[in-house]
């Protein structure tokens, strides 16, 4: 009998244990999934804030000299926010310690996730209903399809420090995706501008005149071309241009300042007709033979006699297409500046027009977005967060803070600044005036001076296309990279002008489909009539 | 009781058995089967669980088109939409299933028999055995983690003495490139593919250890070469080992997370792309099901253990022999039949020697 018992009694502990270890924590899936804030962190009966009020006191809080600023309208519960993030950790960690000491009744969750790696991890934690508070998101079509995002505009547009961030943010409505209603989904979180770099030292070398900031796309691939040197008197040719992104991506944006997205988006539709020129001009100068050998290329072995080199490092390139951090996490590190004969100045990407290059110019720049899942309960103290995270004054002083004291070092032992150290969104000259302190910090005044113009000049950043239109990554992934458009151009087996009336088709079908997809009825619907019969009409015409 | 039944007639043991319908086991017996379902109620939770209840969701999500928000799950019901898609649209899929077919069929025979010959060699009676059987499953730890990836980045997947370039190159100008190319990527992954071998080198040799010795010394005796003992005696006794390997094997390579349709699947599932998503990647995940199973039943159909020819031989003889005995039994029973009725006419006086004429007839 008491074996009968016991028998039982185990089975059914094997046959609980089974049921509760498949358990998803009680949400069924089909319902509101919980945020991560605690039980009893509502913000009270009144009910979650719906815009800023821009009411606070200056706080100061220890170990910094700074006044920060606490809004009043925050609530005064204990709640926890969850921030997951693909960012550089270290220093998140370290800024969400700063905003906790700031609100001490708000707890931060941290959560990192490598951005390989980062939108499965993302949809597991949704799927198990513990979708994050504030997200950072990489292709703007995952979170859209999603319904990740929540509508944000109405702390976004009554929030005083949005008025001071770089022009394009609200001007070509990066992170709004164009919806006539005003909606806003998105914030730019980590700001990249683009750039050239030119090593002056080459062109000194060649006897080449140093160009300046307000140069032109056609000066510039000028001296791309006077700079390719293939029988130089050192045994070693000289190239005009060692590549890391394409010239098309920056020529597209910077040949038309009505232009606000890649491939000629002006925020309701594609026109690949500058893209093209561009495309065409990139590879005629690869087939020129201007452009310096990719790594993990004969023709790199046969240049520098190693197969892994890089043209960065040759001090025989004059140009550079790399993307901003490079600056800083190599040619900038103190081991490389000993160890090469480098001297590497940014250069804002010159605009094709004369007219256009004397002014401040759109010019691309690799922009990561952030914003509020639409299941958090605690919308009014998430956006002060993902502000503190991004573009809010206030985070970025701690930023520079972190960035200055090279002692705080990240899991390789690098100092932070070295390791993808973004720019400051907001043009609040505090800030600015405390970045370049710690970015040129070790430079003589003219590199500083140097920076200082490049910085001033670079503030009107248009962003890559998949982070930033509706469809674009589809396109992409579809049409575009499916057909290798790149690569056929390229090796001069096709002209980039052939596939303008196809793409223009292709890319607006998707943009329309995805508008509708995800803004239309059944998603977010947000979408009027009149943009959903526009759409509609755009699909169906490319069909 | 065996000659009771016997002697029972048709009708009897029909009754018997209506009668043993009503009768109630005893004690024992039920508890032996209450105690057997006990035991099998955490298998069947499991298998409800983590098999029926997964392979049920999975069919139906690839019925779906699935958003997975914050707020909680869309479903679209699309039908056979994604299915459709797959097989029609999404160029990628289709290239990548040949590529797996072809590429499975060649690397599962390699894979297989150089199992076979290694578990052979660490057979035999050889200084160190244990340690060159721990070297040989050494991969199955490694090649389980993120190593296998570094590893095949460096070029440690391939056979730097083979070269993989010219032997594309060859391949290439004979096939088309759609079986060309995931020949040539087995000999640029010979290593790797290898390596896949250290479950089965195990198994193999739990098999050649079963085999009686005694029939290599009957052989012997015989004057049977290694290469003869090989075919009738080592071979024969591994059918049912080559068709379980081969099917672990299959399994292997087609779960295996570096496979491009895997990888695939799982893109799908993470995909930014409406038209994809959880419901996309089930319904992928589903065809990719079928084909492994068909390919597991062609292998299975291949190699599936065929009955021993001398067995056969021997059966055969035996019913043989049992029908001749029959029939003799029944010439006899004849015979003796034929003899009595004779007799019987005899004593009635019917029957006189050759009384017979021929206007008989």
């Amino acid at each position: 009998m008491k074996k009968r018992i016991l028998s039982i009694l185990l089975a059914g502990c094997m046959a609980a244990g089974v049921l509760a270890g498949c358990g998803n924590g009680g949400n069924p899936g089909t319902t509101a999934a919980p945020s991560g804030g605690e039980a009893g962190g509502n913000t009270g009966s009144t009910g979650p804030a719906t815009s800023v009020t821009n009411d606070f006191e200056l706080v100061t809080v220890d170990g910094s000299s700074h006044q920060y600023k606490k809004y009043k309208d925050m609530t005064s519960e204990n709640i926890t926010l969850t921030y997951f993030h693909f960012d550089q950790d270290e220093t998140v960690q370290l800024l969400a310690e700063r905003f906790m000491k700031i609100y001490p009744n708000i707890t931060v969750n941290v959560q990192y996730e490598n951005v390989a790696n980062y939108n499965t991890t993302l949809s597991t934690l949704v799927s198990n209903g513990q979708a994050p508070d504030v997200i950072m998101h990489s292709d703007c079509d995952y979170a859209l399809s999603n319904m990740l995002l929540a509508d944000i505009s109405s702390f976004f547009n009554t929030d005083d420090e949005t008025k001071n961030l770089a022009d394009t943010i609200n001007s070509a409505g990066l992170g709004t995706y164009n919806l006539e209603g005003g909606m806003r989904y998105s914030v730019p979180v980590k700001f990249f501008p683009g750039a050239m770099f030119v090593d002056r030292n080459v062109l000194e070398t060649l006897n080449l005149k140093v160009p300046t900031q307000n140069w032109t796309w056609s000066e510039m691939t000028q001296l791309i071309k006077d700079a390719t040197v293939l029988n130089s008197p050192d045994g070693m040719a000289y190239y005009g241009l060692g590549y890391y992104n394409r010239l098309d991506s920056y020529y597209g944006i910077a040949a038309r300042q009505d232009i606000i997205g890649e491939f000629g988006f002006n925020g309701k539709v594609f026109d690949l007709t500058e893209w093209a020129v561009g495309e065409q001009e990139f590879s005629n100068l690869k087939l020129g033979g201007y452009i310096a050998p990719t790594t993990e290329t004969q023709a790199m072995e046969d240049w520098c006699g190693d197969w892994e080199g890089w043209a960065g490092n040759t001090g025989h390139a004059a140009l550079f297409s790399e993307a901003f951090w490079t600056f800083q996490n190599t040619w900038n590190t103190p081991g490389y500046k000993d160890s090469y004969n480098l001297d590497v100045v940014p250069y804002v990407i010159p605009a094709v027009s004369e007219a256009d290059a004397g002014a401040n110019h759109h010019s691309i720049a690799t922009i990561d977005y952030g914003g509020i899942t639409t299941s958090c309960q605690h919308p009014r103290e998430a956006y002060e967060l993902l502000k503190f995270m991004s573009y809010g004054v206030d985070g970025w002083y701690t930023r520079c803070e972190i960035y200055s004291d090279e002692t705080i070092v990240n899991a390789m032992g690098t100092a932070l600044k070295y390791d993808v150290m973004p720019v400051p969104i907001t043009k609040d000259e505090g800030v600015w005036d405390e970045y370049i302190k710690v970015y040129c910090a070790g430079m003589d005044d003219e590199h500083t001076q140097l920076w200082r113009d490049y910085f001033k000049s670079c503030m009107q950043p248009i962003s890559f296309g998949w982070t930033s239109i509706a469809g674009y990554w589809n396109f992409c992934d579809q049409y575009f990279n499916s057909i290798g458009i790149h690569d056929l151009v390229d090796n001069g087996t096709a002209q980039a002008a052939d596939y303008v009336e196809e793409a223009n088709r292709k890319a607006n079908y998707f943009h329309a489909q995805a508008m509708l997809d995800y803004f239309g009825p059944g998603a977010y619907n947000v979408l009027t009539e009149s943009e959903i019969a526009e759409y509609e009409k755009m699909k169906a015409d490319n069909q | 009781m065996a000659e009771m039944t016997k002697k029972m007639t048709r009708k009897e043991k029909k009754e018997l058995r209506e009668r043993m319908k009503h009768l109630k086991s005893g004690k024992l017996e039920k508890r032996y089967a209450r105690m057997g379902y006990i035991f099998m109620i955490p298998w069947f939770i499991g298998a409800a669980v983590f098999l029926a209840y997964p392979l049920g969701s999975s069919f139906w999500y690839a019925l779906n088109n699935i958003r997975i928000t914050p707020l909680g799950r869309i479903f679209n019901f699309v039908g056979h939409g994604n299915f459709t898609q797959i097989l029609i649209e999404d160029p990628d899929f289709m290239i990548y299933l040949v590529d797996y077919l072809t590429s499975t069929v060649i690397s599962v025979p390699i894979i297989v028999v150089f199992a076979l010959l290694i578990a052979m060699m660490l057979n035999m009676k050889i200084k160190g055995k244990g340690f060159f059987r721990l070297i040989f499953f050494l991969p199955v730890i490694i090649v389980s983690g993120p190593i296998l990836g570094m590893l095949n980045s460096q070029g440690a997947g391939s056979v730097s003495a083979i070269d993989t370039a010219a032997l594309s190159g060859a391949i290439g100008s004979v096939l088309p490139e759609l079986i060309a190319k995931p020949i040539s990527d087995v000999f640029g992954n010979m290593i790797t593919t290898l390596w896949y071998s250290g479950v089965q080198i195990l198994i193999f040799l739990s098999g050649l250890q079963k085999i009686d010795k005694s029939m290599y010394e009957a052989a012997k005796i015989d004057g049977g070469s290694g290469w003869e003992c090989f075919w009738k005696i080592t071979l024969p006794n591994l059918r049912s080992m080559i068709l379980l390997n081969t099917i672990y094997t299959v399994v292997f390579v087609s779960n295996n997370s570096d496979n491009p349709i895997i990888v695939l699947i799982k893109n799908s599932m993470f995909s930014g792309t409406k038209e994809k998503g959880y419901g996309y990647a089930s319904a992928m995940a589903w065809l990719y099901s079928i084909v492994v199973l068909i390919l597991v039943g062609l292998f299975a159909l291949l190699l599936a253990t065929r009955k021993d020819q001398y067995e056969k031989q021997v059966k055969r003889a035996i019913k043989a022999r049992k029908k001749e005995k029959r029939n003799k039994k029944r010439i006899e029973r004849r015979n003796r039949r034929n003899a009595k009725r004779i007799e019987q006419q005899r004593a009635k006086g019917r029957i006189t020697s050759h009384t017979t004429k021929r206007d008989d007839y």
